[in-house]
């Protein structure tokens, strides 16, 4: 019948739901011994792409394969696959030990197995409830125990985390981990990264129907590196100073910190110190995957500008999530019209600002701009008003900063 | 394999109340309408063999109707009407299962879903004779409460009555699982099952009896189940009336229930097609659903 391996494969998997393609020519590999989550922000594909794993749904073309065989070839499919999907119904009026008994029939399980399943999965007292009567995480932990009736090797799942408590995630987590752990595969889909981050070793992320990666979390994680927010009493000086000490990885934020990369907070706080320049508020910001894969199915549904989060730093994705960044004036070169650099008090050229990801607006813009478009406050001490500009009102720049520590601590 | 499946299917169907829920109603239709068949037949043949009433029979041909098994008529009506429920069952098991969605467990635990399917099958044809066992018990009870020994079959007219009337109880049963898995929507199976027996096919057979068509009667589902019973019936009871005139025939057969039906191995086959139309329509669309 099928090979025994444990791996399943998906090739070219495609599902076309009338003008709708829900799935397009989706390929990755799930080895055997490893949680592997399967992620993709809502309406990404990855229920119908497990479903076609399944047999559930027939795909438009590509398939699907369990042990080298597509699911109606397995013989018992139950004993080497279990399955929790979302949408995976009870008989409200059977009691939760008559629902698993049903089943085990079905593979040929003795009906002890029933009991076994719930137990495991804690629901030992509850069996003889009726399933309508069970809250959504209970009905999930229901699901769990009827995919592990047959013992399968194989363990996919949709969305299992819905409705758990945190107490029920953490054993659930736990609870998969010592599966694969003894040689068996996990897939484990989702639409949060951090609901599996600690759960998973290899991840494949898809959007709109498409692979983005495929390859374990870790690699993913070493592609970024962390960055530390400042918030110095003179940005131009800061910039300079650290310009010296080689470090070019810096961007402006909206909120009036700059953003070094690839640095530590103390490097920061020394050169600083070394440039005279007071630091107002400092704070290291670690890599946030979920960030990460933000990027990765970035704008599935949200129109350009409207995007929930901001960009992953690095990255520049072409702005702002703010509109108001993106509008003609902020794109223009207005920087290099002549006045530009006759403005007091702007010390550092622009030259070295104008890497790539360093776009910050305002602060390269010509004062008129901020007549137009009063957008954003520049905060004290970078921007001296240039003769004859009209400065928006200053609120107090602190009032808008998020998380900061005291003066020049570290994070 | 398949016997494991036929043992889940059969879990299903005890697991929940739906079978007894449904099995009380049809017990007590079944029963009440033989009690009230066999009374009213009763009534009638006691009036036939009145003094008044006999020179209307000899006027009408008619030998002793005393020997009449009326009591014929009454379990083939009661077996007709009773028989709405096993089709409600099946019905509503199948809708049951795709709308709350236990077909994708019944799916994930099935080699195939031609096996599964086969297995549901099987399970139902065998709620469909305890079903009609079940009717045709009620009915014969109840029958042999309120109607003149005389009135009553005999044991081999009994045994064919019986028989046809599990067969109807069980394409009964089996028209409703396809309709059920042809709507896939439980209310609306319902709705359309009862409405379609009770009203609308009635209200067709009315017209084409008053336009002079009762022929297509007999091509009609319900026509066609009731022609199982009710033809079984009135040959059973013309066989052993002796003389009865070629134009009460017409009448004894609408009395049974079975105006313009067939012999009732033609009505079965008949009905058997209209069953297979649903089943296998039904089979074939659950079969290629996409199970989101």
């Amino acid at each position: 019948m099928h090979d025994g391996t444990g791996r399943i494969v998906v090739q070219n998997l495609t599902k076309q739901f009338g003008p709708v393609a829900a799935v397009q020519n989706l390929s990755f590999t799930v080895e055997p011994g490893s949680v592997t989550g399967f992620l993709g922000p809502n309406g990404a594909g990855k229920t119908t792409t497990l479903r076609m794993l399944l047999g559930l749904v027939t795909p438009t073309a590509g398939i699907g394969l369990i042990n080298g065989r597509p699911f109606n070839q397995l013989g018992n499919p139950a004993r080497v696959v279990g399955a929790v999907l979302e949408a995976q119904g009870f008989h409200p009026k059977r009691t939760a030990r008559n629902h698993l008994r049903v089943y085990a029939a079905a593979i040929g399980v003795p009906d002890s197995r029933a009991d076994q399943v719930l137990q495991l999965v804690g629901l030992g007292a509850a069996g003889d409830r009726k399933a309508g009567g069970y809250s959504l995480g209970m009905k999930q932990r229901l699901a769990l125990a009827t995919a592990l009736l047959g013992d399968p090797q194989i363990l996919v799942l949709d969305e299992p985390s819905n409705g758990l408590d945190p107490e029920g995630i953490a054993w659930l987590r736990t609870f998969l981990q010592s599966y694969a752990r003894s040689g068996r595969t996990v897939l484990i889909s989702s639409h949060l990264l951090a609901e599996i981050e600690q759960t998973v070793d290899q991840v494949v992320i898809i959007s709109r129907g498409q692979t983005m990666y495929y390859g374990p979390l870790d690699h993913l994680r070493d592609q970024q590196q962390g960055r530390v927010l400042v918030q110095p009493s003179d940005i131009g000086a800061l910039v300079a100073a650290l310009r010296e000490d080689g470090i070019n990885g810096i961007e402006q934020l909206p909120d009036g910190r700059i953003a070094v990369t690839g640095v530590e907070a103390k490097q920061v706080a020394d050169t600083a110190l070394k440039a005279g320049v007071s630091i107002y508020g400092i704070q290291e910001e670690k890599v946030d995957l979920e960030r990460l894969f933000f990027q990765l199915t970035n704008g599935q549904f949200a129109a350009p500008g409207q995007k929930m989060g901001p960009d992953p730093y690095g990255q520049p994705q072409g702005g702002y999530p703010q509109p108001g960044y993106q509008q003609p004036g902020y794109q223009q070169p207005g920087y290099q019209q002549p006045g530009y650099q006759q403005q007091p008090g702007y010390q550092t050229p622009s030259q070295p600002f104008q890497q790539p990801g360093y776009q910050q607006p305002g602060y390269q813009q010509p004062p008129q701009d901020y007549q137009q478009q009063q957008y954003q406050q520049p905060p004290q001490g970078y921007q001296p008003p240039p003769p004859g500009t009209q400065q928006p009102p200053q609120d107090n720049p602190y009032g808008q900063q998020q998380g900061q520590g005291g003066l020049g601590g570290g994070a | 394999m398949l016997g494991n499946l036929i043992k889940a299917e059969f879990r299903k169907t005890t697991t929940t109340g739906l079978w007894w829920g449904l099995m009380i109603p049809t017990v007590l239709l079944a029963f009440g309408w033989a009690l009230g068949t066999g009374a009213i037949f009763t009534s009638v043949s006691e009036f036939m063999s009145s003094d008044e009433a006999e020179e209307l029979a000899l006027l009408l041909g008619v030998e002793d109707p005393t020997q009449w098994q009326m009591s014929l008529f009454g379990m083939a009506r009661s077996i007709n009407v009773a028989t709405i429920f096993p089709m409600i069952f099946g019905g509503l098991a199948i809708s049951n299962e795709i709308n709350r969605k236990t077909i994708t467990t019944t799916f994930l635990t099935a080699p195939t879903r031609v096996s599964a399917m086969a297995a549901k099958m099987i399970v139902y044809i065998v709620w469909g004779a305890i079903f009609g066992i079940a009717i045709v018990a009620s009915v014969s009870i109840g029958i042999a409460l309120t109607s003149d020994a005389g009135a009553l079959p005999d044991p081999a007219g009994w045994l064919a009555l019986a028989a046809v009337g599990v067969l109807a109880s069980i394409l009964m049963t089996m028209f409703g699982v396809g309709v059920g898995a042809l709507m896939t929507s439980v209310v609306g199976t319902t709705v359309v099952l009862l409405l379609y027996v009770l009203i609308v096919e009635n209200g067709i057979q009315l017209v084409l009896a008053s336009q002079g068509l009762p022929e297509i009667i007999g091509f009609l589902p319900n026509g066609a189940v009731n022609g199982l019973t009710g033809s079984v019936a009135s040959s059973l009871f013309l066989a052993n009336a002796g003389v009865v005139p070629d134009d009460l025939v017409d009448g004894l057969r609408a009395i049974a229930g079975a105006l313009g039906a067939f012999d009732w191995w033609l009505s079965g086959l008949i009905f058997l097609a209209w069953t297979a139309l649903f089943f296998l329509g039904g089979w074939a669309t659950t079969q290629r659903k996409d199970i989101t």
